[in-house]
């Protein structure tokens, strides 16, 4: 990479370049806004609809303990992860395992895919959850049966390690990273040959494991491996395949999962000042949030007061009301666990669409399973309430374009960006523009995101900025307390035009922000 | 398993269900004032959520095992449509309602689609005490969909009301080249259990709407019966109907 790079400097982070207060209180459109923390563009003018997520690195084991003890969450028998795992690096050993498993792929073919083929092999990413029996729960490619060998040779792996009272981290060889994640009673392997780091590999088989603990609670889990530690969980899992292989999916396309962020429907702050508000009065004793979803847009979220939603488990309900078209016509009712909310229990969800043929659907999340009625009438009251104040049709209306074209910005050598707003949790995104439209392209600009993502979180020598030219386009990122920002730019344009254009783009999504952003998230 | 070990308790030997349609008495009006299950009976018609008029309205559930059909008759039932192509499984419960016109009345059918994987069981129990009828529903081309019927039948034993109206239902009778399931062991375990049974295909559209009149005809009959009226015979008027449907068909 012939890019340039700045070290972040420790003291940075915390310092500010106004006096803090006065930052607070008047939100500055100066030409860098908001490098404070909370006041930059995007940011909740009252409060954050997300439990604050320290963003990427929340998702690390060490750091989500911490929290996680630090707001006295209780967790049912999780080991605490271990800090002084080291990373395995093996050289000649690990190819020794993988003409083991090599051997292991060839005594069993799968119906769909052949394992040991060549194809199998060649797939950019594998991921594979096994019990800690080694018993295997799912595999992304290929079938389950076909990999118990397999699964086994990795299960001996962790145990091998183990044995030694230390944690296998991860293996690099021959151009694959394998990396391992350790979740009593599951262990989730990802093998890949994409230039990401451990650090993301691993914070994806975070996920995956979080959608398990979401259809079954972590409770249940447990339950069932100390009863029966050589349990098939497939059966438990049944019909739930395709929420695994839509989430690795969206973990490679969707910004809002490598930022940590959700985007919103851009909307007029009057309309969603009413949806908002008539989501706010259809409330009911047992219900803890409301969702209204426009495909992968958030229109609004209301919740209970104290109750934060962690962007990871609403991501997951994403994914839920993506992946599943039974929603369409009737009214869904179906247990859900919010893994980050709690996991050892069940929330009860509503989850219908407005109409049939609409985007928006409407999640009622609830404490109580007998309370179907109950929130099915809460959707009818919210649903009168809209038409009665006309948001219904300004809804519909914008709907008809989601999202917006870089042009609106007004900078020519702009292509694409990405901009979060750190306190909010908030991100939002131009269309992709034509070049990146075609699916080899748009897979290939994500992963250039992913790239720079992984530059600025690296875990021991993170970056402030990042400016990089290629061939095809020049790129820079630039984090600060406040916003993380990437940017795809022309390959014709020059560094100076790049930060000139950074200072641009601030000031017209803090001119936009309101549209673009939920500013006063509500409560019930 | 779980549903296996059930039965093996349970002892599949005695019958689980008295028939609804066999001897019960006094199910007149007083019946359907009894605040069982969330019978609804207003004395004036009542509007459902989608704005219809209705006199008298019911829960239909449809249970059984995962991938027999039940989303896809529920379709074909409602909307007239087969859903062909990929496999979506339900998630939860998921909840429709139609309106049936039965002998100048009009009758709300809420029905309940349960997903059939067992993650979901203990959700769908709780739904099993307020249903009024239950659908449920084999597949003929997957002998151990048939198989678990007798398990599901302990279960409804022993999670929903006492006189809830059962029917074994079939599905996939279109499928000739892969049936593995023969109408008569259909019949038989019909027979054995005491309830009304008959073949479908949501692809075709066999018996479909049969199923869900029938259903509602038999609740509708309890509710509104006079004492001394005689009992509706569901199997009978089943059998009625298939020969009637099945001369003019052909």
């Amino acid at each position: 990479m012939d890019g340039e790079v700045h070290r972040a400097a420790a003291s940075w982070e915390n310092g500010t370049l106004a006096p803090v207060d006065r930052l607070r209180t008047e939100r500055a459109d100066s030409p860098t806004p908001g490098l404070v923390e909370g006041t930059e563009p995007g940011a909740g003018q009252k409060s954050a609809m997300f439990v604050h997520a320290q963003s990427f690195e929340d998702l690390t084991a060490e750091t989500e303990e911490a929290r996680k003890e630090a707001e006295g969450y209780s967790e049912l028998g999780k080991p605490a992860d271990s800090t002084d795992g080291i990373e395995v690096l093996m050289g000649k050993d690990t190819i020794s395992e993988k003409q083991n498993k090599k051997e292991g792929w060839q005594d069993s073919k799968s119906k769909e895919e052949d394992v040991s083929s060549e194809a199998w092999r060649s797939h950019r990413k594998h991921v594979f959850v096994l019990s800690e029996a080694g018993k295997p729960i799912y595999t992304r490619y290929g079938t389950e049966e076909a990999l118990s060998s397999t699964m086994g040779v990795m299960m001996a792996l962790v145990s091998f390690v183990e044995a030694d009272k230390n944690i296998i981290r991860s293996i690099h060889a021959d151009g694959y990273k394998v990396v391992f994640l350790s979740k009593s009673p599951l262990v989730l392997v990802g093998v890949s040959r994409t230039s990401q780091s451990d650090k993301e590999l691993m914070r994806e088989l975070q996920y995956i494991y979080y959608q398990i603990v979401s259809l079954l609670t972590l409770t249940q889990l447990n339950h069932i491996f100390q009863h029966k530690q050589n349990y098939d969980l497939r059966r438990l899992l049944a019909g739930s395949e395709h929420l695994t292989d839509n989430l690795l999916h969206r973990l490679d396309r969707d910004p809002g999962l490598l930022l940590s962020a959700v985007t919103c429907l851009p909307l007029a702050s009057s309309t969603r000042d009413v949806v908002s508000s008539s989501l706010q009065a259809a409330k009911a004793k047992s219900l803890v949030f409301s969702i209204l979803l426009a495909g992968d847009y958030l229109v609004t979220l209301v919740r209970k007061k104290d109750q934060f939603l962690h962007h990871i488990d609403l991501h997951l309900v994403f994914n839920l009301v993506g992946s599943s078209s039974s929603f369409r016509e009737g009214e869904g009712w179906t247990p859900i666990c919010l893994p980050k909310f709690n996991t050892a229990g069940f929330f009860h969800a509503h989850i219908s669409y407005l109409e049939p043929a609409s985007d928006l659907c409407l999640i009622l999340v609830s404490t109580d399973r007998e309370d179907f009625f109950n929130l099915s009438e809460c959707k009818q009251r919210f649903l009168e309430r809209l038409s009665k104040r006309n948001a219904y049709q300004a809804l519909k209306d914008a709907l008809k374009s989601p999202s917006y074209s870089v042009a609106q910005v007004g900078i020519p050598e702009l292509r694409h960006f990405l901009y979060k707003s750190k306190s909010s949790g908030l991100y939002t995104s131009p269309e992709l523009p034509v070049v990146y439209q075609s699916e080899e392209e748009e897979e290939r600009l994500m992963g250039l995101y992913h790239d720079l993502h992984s530059r600025l979180h690296h875990a021991t020598r993170p970056l402030r900025s990042i400016y990089h030219c290629g061939e095809t386009e020049n790129l820079m990122a630039w984090v600060t307390s406040g916003f993380e920002l990437y940017l795809c730019f022309s390959p014709l344009g020059t560094k100076a035009l790049a930060v000139s254009a950074v200072n641009k783009l601030l000031k017209w999504i803090r001119k936009e922000e309101d549209r673009l952003f939920i500013l006063s998230p509500l409560t019930y | 398993m779980s549903r296996k070990k059930a039965v093996k308790a349970k002892g599949s030997s005695k019958s689980p269900k008295p028939s609804p349609c066999s001897g019960r008495s006094g199910k007149g009006l007083a019946a359907a004032a009894a605040p069982s299950g969330g019978l609804v009976y207003p004395s004036r018609p009542s509007i459902s959520n989608s704005g219809e008029f209705y006199d008298i309205a019911f829960k239909v559930m449809l249970v059984g095992d995962s991938g027999v059909g039940k989303t896809c008759l529920l379709v074909r039932f409602k909307d007239g449509a087969f859903l062909a192509g990929s496999f979506i499984s339900t998630v939860g419960i998921d909840f429709r309602n139609k309106v049936l016109n039965i002998d100048a009345l009009k009758v709300k059918l809420q029905i309940w689609d349960t997903a059939g994987q067992e993650r979901f069981r203990s959700v769908t129990h709780a739904y099993y005490r307020d249903a009024h009828a239950l659908l449920l529903l084999y597949d003929v081309t997957n002998k151990r969909s048939f198989d678990n019927i007798r398990a599901w039948l302990t279960e409804i034993h022993e999670y929903a009301q006492q006189d809830v109206v059962v029917m074994l239902l079939g599905n996939k009778a279109d499928s000739t080249h892969d049936r593995v399931v023969k109408r008569e062991e259909g019949e038989k375990l019909a027979k054995e259990f005491g309830v009304p049974f008959m073949e479908t295909s949501a692809k075709s559209g066999l018996n479909v709407e049969l199923a869900f009149t029938a259903v509602a005809k038999e609740l509708k009959h309890r509710t509104t019966k006079e004492p001394d009226e005689p009992k509706f015979q569901l199997q009978e008027y089943v059998d009625k109907e298939m020969r009637t449907a099945g001369c003019c068909r052909s």
